[in-house]
Formats: structure tokens, sequence, C-alpha cells
């Protein structure tokens, strides 16, 4: 079965999968957001309860030449606790909502990481050797009496179990009063935007107790509120360029030299809604849960409830192109909106060379689109498949009455399994997804 | 018939999740209440579409329901003129049933739009009361409907609330087809009041999809008496005849509106 990623047919393996397998999810264990480094190396997971796992991938080695290196621990630490906010009597959840990464400037690896109200950045150091033979201090690090020294040395460097730590060195604090949505690292490096509700602030990297806000769409009477920000990006070339989406299915795009508060949009984005299609859930439906710029900076990609679309930036009335993820879920949207499915937050990504895009679905499911061939596909994220270097077989649901052997109807499909992250290794095709508590990673097959 | 049942769930579910969200771990979400509020919003436009163009309020009664919120001097100038033809048990004086009401009644644009039958006027009646068909189970359901009666409050400028014709046409189109033939005019001056003065009922009268009217028409030969029969008047193959059954409709509806139109404005 031919796959999709490459541009060539070639098909998906099975190749890692973390976490556990117990029936039971401790609803702290659920992954709420992957992301590859720059490089790739490095593949990070934070989840519910406020814990940042980060994924080394292993040299290839000359061994097991099939497969490339696989991703082991690296680092755990806890990012975010639960807080509490005496003044509203709210709960803070430490659910991770977002990680980015930092272009990577020295030996030490930073990302940020948020909750909903909290930035944080830390970074991650490694130590792999440690001095010897110290002339003032002994091997235990107490003082040695410098009268007692006839002699100096000059300490050596000896290997050391590798050892990885993580450390907060900026807290970005106080800056939302809505619940933290997105956050982006700037172009320039210097700079990244974290988006709530309401607002998208500007940050310095080095500065903690200031941020620049950049887009305010809160109403002067809450009653008259109609949108919420849902989802903002950098561009990655242009440092001045963002955009932001909106729970009305609208994007904007905005240039930080127009004006210092970008209220006005450079260009919106917006597919005029079919009129045959609606229903009481049409709104929700059309909320954007997710947009990405392409790598080339050219498109973006945006994720609603139903489809993905892609987006030229040259073009505004509507997109280039649009794949139905799982059109059939249509019909269903009552039952969805009772049992709370219908406001997943599903996430999009692109592949490295912008040829294909990838989104999650229900049964853990996930499905990929080439966008050169048309073709799409439909994979699953399972134990049952988790043979090393198995093929993936694609899935079908069926739609019509008759079901062929091997589809899956609407109705059998397990709302509780949903694939909301996913994240493309920026140069290869090695893909990671987030199955509630399990991360699964799949390459292309090697032959 | 079937969307004001979907309607009412959808609402029920609605509010159940924004009153959930209020306990729910983090605070309240204010994306997905905003998704959620915009649902009942729409579901409520639904479910009232219905709701005006076949309710029948007496001065009182909108009074009643709408807590004195609504309610302005206009209201006032309700005055049941006409004497009663059908028999009122509540006690509702003030409502006026005249059957031999002019139809001089306000020109709706929806009414004008809503192509006629038989009784052309009945027509109008039928489709701004029946638009998405009435269902059974309309009577105590419907009062659920206590938050539109801010809307409402437009019937102050019924000529003639019609207090039994609208219980049953809300109750099953057939039924009200017969009611329109009984009462015609009132009808008509009911919805088409209702719905000239909400825009909204207006756009959604225009939308009326008319092969309902026929049906209806031949069901308002019936009578009422199905109202009476059953406790909340989810009988749609019976005939509501009798006025009385209307009223006690209308006061079933009266006693779950309130806590309803509370919860709602509360939020």
């Amino acid at each position: 079965m031919a796959g999709v990623g490459g541009g060539n047919d070639f098909q998906w393996c099975f190749s890692q999968v973390k976490g556990a397998i117990d029936e039971d999810v401790a609803e702290a264990d659920i992954i709420s957001t992957v992301e590859f480094n720059y490089s790739g190396e490095l593949l990070a997971t934070g989840d519910k309860g406020g814990r940042v796992v980060i994924f080394q991938r292993e040299q290839e080695s000359k061994n097991r030449p099939h497969s490339r290196g696989e991703y082991n621990v690296y680092s755990t630490f806890q990012s975010h606790e639960p807080e509490f906010d005496y003044l509203k009597s709210l709960e803070i959840e430490e659910k991770i909502n977002k990680i980015r990464w930092l272009p990577q400037q020295n030996a030490a690896h930073s990302l940020l990481s948020t909750n909903d109200k909290t930035i944080k950045l830390w970074k991650i150091s490694q130590r792999d050797k440690r001095a010897e033979g110290y002339n003032l201090k002994d091997e235990d690090g107490r003082l040695r009496d410098p009268f007692r020294i006839t002699s100096l040395r000059v300490p050596v460097l000896l290997p050391m179990d590798r050892m990885v730590e993580a450390s907060p060195r900026r807290i970005f604090a106080n800056a939302h009063t809505y619940h933290i949505n997105s956050i982006s690292v700037n172009s320039d490096h210097e700079t990244y935007l974290s988006a709530d509700d309401l607002r998208v602030n500007l940050w310095h990297l080095e500065i903690t107790d200031r941020s620049f806000n950049i887009v305010d769409i809160k109403p002067a009477n809450m009653e008259e509120l109609t949108e919420v920000i849902t989802a903002a990006e950098c561009h990655p070339h242009q440092c001045n360029v963002f955009v932001y989406s909106s729970s009305k299915g609208t994007i904007r795009l905005c240039d930080m030299r127009a004006a210092a508060l970008c209220d006005r949009q450079s260009k919106f984005f917006e597919e005029p809604e079919d009129p045959s299609s609606r229903s009481f859930f049409s709104e929700i439906i059309s909320s954007i849960s997710d947009v990405k710029f392409s790598h080339s900076g050219r498109y973006m990609m945006t994720r609603d409830y139903l489809s993905v679309k892609v987006w030229d930036l040259n073009m505004e009335n509507r997109p280039v192109e649009t794949y139905q993820v799982h059109e059939y879920l249509r019909s269903k949207l009552c039952s969805l909106y009772e049992n709370d499915c219908i406001f997943d937050k599903f996430e999009c990504c692109w592949n490295g060379a912008d040829s294909a895009i990838m989104t999650g679905s229900y049964n853990n499911f996930f499905r990929m689109f080439d966008r050169n061939t048309r073709r799409d596909i439909t994979l699953e994220a399972s134990r049952e498949n988790s043979k090393p270097r198995a093929i993936l077989k694609a899935r079908k649901v069926s739609t019509g009455g008759k079901r062929k052997k091997d589809e899956i109807s609407v109705d059998s499909l397990d709302f509780n399994k949903k694939i909301l992250h996913t994240a493309w290794h920026p140069k290869e095709n090695v893909i990671a997804v987030a199955a509630t508590n399990n991360l699964y990673i799949f390459q292309d097959k090697i032959n | 018939m079937e969307y004001k049942v979907e309607a009412h769930r959808i609402m029920s579910i609605s509010l159940g999740k924004i009153y959930n969200s209020r306990v729910q771990r983090g605070g309240i979400k204010l994306h997905k209440n905003l998704l959620v509020s915009l649902v009942l919003r729409s579901a409520r436009q639904v479910y009232l579409r219905d709701y005006y163009g076949g309710i029948c309020l007496s001065a009182q009664q909108a009074r009643e329901w709408c807590e004195g919120e609504y309610m302005d001097s206009e209201q006032d100038k309700l005055v049941p003129g006409s004497t009663e033809s059908l028999p009122e048990s509540d006690g509702q004086s003030e409502v006026a049933v005249d059957k031999q009401e002019p139809s001089n009644v306000v020109e709706s644009h929806a009414a004008l739009d809503v192509e006629s039958e038989a009784s052309g006027e009945q027509d109008h009646a039928e489709n701004g009361v029946l638009d998405s068909g009435c269902s059974e189970l309309k009577t105590p359901e419907e009062s659920p409907e206590a938050s539109p009666t801010c809307e409402v409050s437009n019937v102050e400028n019924l000529h003639e609330p019609i207090v039994p014709h609208t219980c049953t046409n809300r109750k099953r189109s057939a039924d009200d087809s017969e009611l329109t033939d009984s009462l015609p005019k009132k009808t008509k001056v009911m919805s088409s009041t209702l719905i000239s003065k909400n825009d909204e009922k207006k756009a959604e009268t225009e939308e009326m999809d008319t092969s309902n009217v026929s049906s209806l028409i031949t069901i308002f030969g019936s009578s009422f008496s199905g109202l009476l029969s059953s406790e909340d008047g989810a009988q749609p193959d019976s005939e509501a005849e009798d006025s009385d059954s209307g009223q006690i409709c209308c006061d079933q509806m009266l006693k779950n509106l309130n806590p309803w139109s509370t919860a709602i404005v509360a939020f």
C-alpha cells in the first residue's frame, strides 16, 4: 500500500512506542504537546501533569543499519506545578500546553514550555566529563590546607556517566489574564510571542518582567464578545510578521512594523461559509484549532474540526487546498457535541519539504496528505502494530451502508482514543504521534 | 417538528455544559463557553421560531412569564376587547378570543410572503407557528423557552392574544391547521404580530416549509380535546379542541418557565 510523505511511494513502519501499556491511564500522563527541535535530534513531550520528557536520538549504529537511531529518554523534569490564584479562587492547571525549542546557540539546549498562565525557559545541559585532580580540594570536595600542598598538578577530564540537568532560566509570568494557547519563537531568535484567548504578547527572551501587548481583541463590554484567539505563530523568516487564528475560522496576518498595537490586520484570511451546510454546530466546527506556517514561509495551514486547509499567503479569500480529515463525522456532530469531542483541538504539521501534511483523528487514527499527488492515507497508532519495523497498514472508515472487510464503521470508532498532537522530523521521514499517554514513533521503511 | 425537539435538547445540554464549566479545574474556559453559548443561541432561535409562531399569549400571561422584565406600558394597550368565544377555565379574562377577528392584523412581511392555501390567513398563522413542525412533547418542554419571552414582549402588539390556539399550534402541526380553520384570524394576528416584531422570526417565517400548511389545514379541522387528555400535551394524534386544554398547556408551560428563565438570565 503506497504511503504518503516523501513524494515517492514509500511506507511507514513502526519504530518505537513510549509510555505505559496499562489500560488505566492516569490523567497526568496524557501527552499534551509534542515537538522536535530544529535538528530533529531531540523530541520533547509535555503532559497534563506538568512534566516534560525529552528524547534524544541515538547515533546510528553499524550494528543495525536498517533503523535510524532510536529515541531514548534524555531528560525528564517537572516544568510546571499546579497553582492557585487566590484572588480569583481559580486553580491553574499544570498541563503543558505548548513546548517550543529555541535554536541551539551553545552546547546546551533550550526550550520554552507553557501552561495556562506562565511560560518558562528551560536550559537542558549535559555533563559527561568531570575534572579530577584539583589542587585546592580533595576528591570529595573538601578544601585542602594550602600549606600541605607540596606540588601542583593539572586537573584532568575523565569521562563520567552522562548527567543531564534541566534548569529554569527564565520565568515569564503574570502577563496573561486568559488561558495561553500558543507560544512561538521568532526568527530573530531574540523574541517570542505568546497568545491567550484575547491577547497576544511579545516578549524578549532575556526580559521577564515586561512584555509588549501586540494584539488585544477584548471588547469593552465582554457581553459583546464574539470571537477569541485560538492560535498564533511567528513567520519562519520574516521576524515582523505573525498570524493569529480565531474561533470564527478566520486568520489575521499582522505586520509589527505597521503599528505598536496590531489590532488592524494586514491580511485577513477567510473562506466564505457554505450556507447549505449550516447547522447548530457550524460555528464550532469552523473554529480553527491550529495554524502552522510552512517551512518555506509561503503557505500556512489551518486545522478546523473536520478539515485541514492550506492557504497561500498571497490569497486571502480562500484556501488553495482543503483536505477532509473525517468528513463522516459531519452527521454525528450532535453526539460529538454531547460528549464534548467537538471541542477537541487537533493540531497539524508539515513535513520538512512542505510536500505533505499530517493531522490526527479519532480511534488513534492519523491522516497524512500528499500535496503533490493529492493522495491521502489513514494510519493507526496501536500496540497491535507495534512490532519493530512492521509496516503500517492503511486504515479506512466505511461511510456507506456496506462495510467492507477491514474497514471500520463510524459507530465503532473509539472517540476516547484521539490523536491531537503529532510532529514531523524537520528533515527526515520520522514522525511522532501522541496517542493519549503513549508516544509512537514511525519512520519510513529503509531498504 | 424534530427540529424543535432537537433544539430543546441541545439547549439543555448547552446549559449543562455552561454550568459544569464553572466547577471545572483550571477555571472557566472562555473559548469553549463562547462556542457553547453560540450553539445555545442557535438552538434557541430555532426553538423560538415555532414558539412565537404558535404561541398565543395573553397580556397577563406574558407579563407573568417575563417576570415583569419585559413588560412595558404597551401591555396595557392589550385590551381584551372582544369577548371570549371559547371557554377559558383559568380565569385569564384578558384572553380575548374573537373568532370573528377580521384579518386586519398586523401585516408582517412573513405573513405576506407566506403562500396561502385554502385559508390564506391561516397559512400565515401556521407558518409562523409550525415552521419546524410541532412535536408532541411540546407543552412542558416549551416552557423552558422562558428566556425567549423577552421577545414575547412583542405580544404586546397583539390585538387578540389567543391562548388556546397557541398552545395547540405549538403542540402539533396537524392540530394547528385545524385551529386555524376555527380561528384563522386570531392565529394570524398572533403570529403575524409576533413575527413582525421580531426580525429573526420574520426571516424564519419566510423559510417555512409550506408543505406543512396543507397538512396543517386538514388537521385543524379536529378539535382540542387532546390537550386535555395528556398531562404534557404530548399526544400528537389527539385533537385539541378546547380552549381549556389550551389553557392547561399554557399553565404547565408557565410553571416550568420561571426556573428556566431565571437560569438563563443568571448566567
